[in-house]
């Protein structure tokens, strides 16, 4: 159990987040809000590579692993509207690490590739089993073969 | 001017704006030290790196003390209660930090000499603990060869007791011996009487986290003044206690008390061999893929990165570390 004082220790440890080249792709990101349209850029928008830097939650950079995290399968977010159905909620990146096997779930950014959000929806539906159980067993409900209209819908708009 | 009678030797146990306090067998000397020397101690002529001296660099003296509490002087004696300072014999160990000078040239700030134990004293709250702060004390002792004691204060504070236990367990896993205290309720009073008795302990913290306030109780009588931290959202704590004094313990032993210390750079420590000083790594230095030339940062197959993912070394400390590495 994380306390506060360790969370305190966290704190005095990483002061900022920066720019970063992707380990992938080799791509230069910037995290700048403005381009990404979200606070904390932690993925590529080009491959959509993450890296396996948190331990606790996200942002405490204290996990030394540091391997880089493959996109592998979209979930939806739960809303906590009062007015708007369950699936309505914001696409999530579901990444996990090529080295230790962690999964996190992480928000897309504003320019992260659509076309590479479509892949890896297409790849997640053949996921093998092993690998689905893994991620179900952490409580996330993948995208199915029934929400490709949600999916680009939320993507493309309404089409 | 002075016409001295005698000379002698003597540890310095007092030091405050240029006049230093030595206990010497027979009583206690008010000693200055020459200007000489003290040029001859700041830059030494043997020393190749040494600067020429510089008119603008005349003004660090004034920022650096060539003398530190715990040393072992020879002094000539007035006779009046005042002498001089002629000699720092050599030191056994020293705990040092980079001093904060405005000139181009970092000197060192050597805090204590000659001490038996460090003992980093931080607050379980009030203000609130600063775990990086204490692995540079940690890593600083280590570099000194000088054993160290964790001081956890104001345990009386907590309501959750859990809190502060996961950071003992933690460091007393890696070998460091920890003590939870309260002046005010006398807990662990006693065990770190035992563990400072027979001993010369060096106390450092930052400001408000109750080393004079520790002193006070441990040995009664002494009366050292002390203060609330600051009200408010900061509750940071007030520089109360402005100099570096030794007290010597009615149990045997003696205590080194310190001004509070919000930074604390490491000294002479080469970053590239900053692993051997965290107790936890050591065994596992040279077992990298890249061998000593690891930097347990980025490098693949690193031996102590595979640690701190199997849990074997705490991520905090790990984290520590590689910030001591970016600044020592």
């Amino acid at each position: 159990m994380k306390t506060h004082i360790l969370r305190s220790h966290e704190r005095q440890l990483h002061s900022s987040f920066g720019d970063f080249v992707c380990m992938n792709c080799r791509n230069f990101i910037s995290a700048e809000a403005v381009l990404s349209g979200v606070h904390h850029r932690n993925h590529c928008p080009y491959c959509l590579t993450s890296r396996h830097l948190d331990l606790y939650k996200a942002g405490d950079r204290l996990s030394a692993c540091k391997a880089s995290m493959r996109p592998v399968a979209l979930t939806i977010k739960r809303t906590i509207k009062k007015y708007s159905s369950e699936r309505m909620g914001e696409i999530m990146l579901v990444h996990q690490c090529i080295e230790c096997g962690k999964i996190s779930v992480n928000r897309i950014a504003t320019d992260d590739s659509s076309k590479m959000l479509l892949t890896v929806y297409e790849a997640s539906l053949n996921l093998d089993s092993m690998e689905n159980s893994m991620i179900v067993q952490k409580g996330i409900a993948l995208l199915v073969a029934d929400d490709r209209h949600q999916l680009n819908v939320q993507l493309f708009g309404r089409c | 001017m002075n016409t001295f009678i005698g000379s002698g030797q003597g540890v310095v146990f007092r030091k405050n704006l240029g006049h230093y306090s030595v206990h010497t067998e027979r009583r206690d000397i008010d000693c200055v030290l020459s200007s000489r020397l003290r040029k001859q101690l700041i830059y030494p002529t043997a020393d190749p790196s040494s600067l020429r001296h510089r008119v603008q660099q005349v003004r660090e003296i004034d920022h650096v003390d060539p003398i530190a509490i715990g040393d072992w002087v020879l002094i000539m004696d007035a006779g009046d209660g005042s002498g001089m300072i002629t000699e720092i014999l050599p030191r056994r160990n020293k705990l040092s930090r980079p001093a904060t000078t405005t000139g181009q040239r970092v000197f060192e700030q050597v805090i204590v000499s000659n001490a038996d134990q460090v003992v980093p004293v931080f607050a379980a709250a009030s203000p609130p603990p600063k775990l990086h702060l204490l692995d540079r004390y940690l890593v600083s002792a280590e570099a000194s060869e000088l054993p160290s004691l964790i001081c956890i204060t104001k345990v009386d504070l907590l309501t959750d007791r859990s809190e502060i236990d996961e950071v003992v367990d933690s460091y007393q896993r890696i070998g460091y011996r920890v003590h939870c205290v309260s002046s005010v309720t006398g807990e662990g009073l006693e065990e770190i009487k035992m563990s400072l008795q027979g001993r010369i302990s060096v106390l450092v913290g930052k400001s408000g986290v109750g080393k004079t306030s520790l002193l006070n109780v441990i040995q009664p009588g002494l009366g050292l003044r002390v203060k609330e931290v600051s009200q408010g959202h900061l509750g940071k704590g007030l520089h109360t206690t402005t100099h570096l004094e030794m007290f010597t313990l009615d149990i045997s032993g003696a205590v080194i008390d310190t001004p509070g210390m919000r930074e604390f750079g490491l000294w002479d420590s080469d970053t590239a061999s900053l692993d051997q000083f965290f107790p936890e790594m050591r065994h596992l230095i040279g077992k990298c893929k890249f061998g000593l030339d690891c930097r347990h940062d980025e490098e693949p197959d690193c031996a102590i990165r595979k640690a701190v993912v199997n849990g074997e070394i705490s991520p905090y400390r790990y984290q520590s570390y590689l910030k001591m590495r970016v600044l020592p």
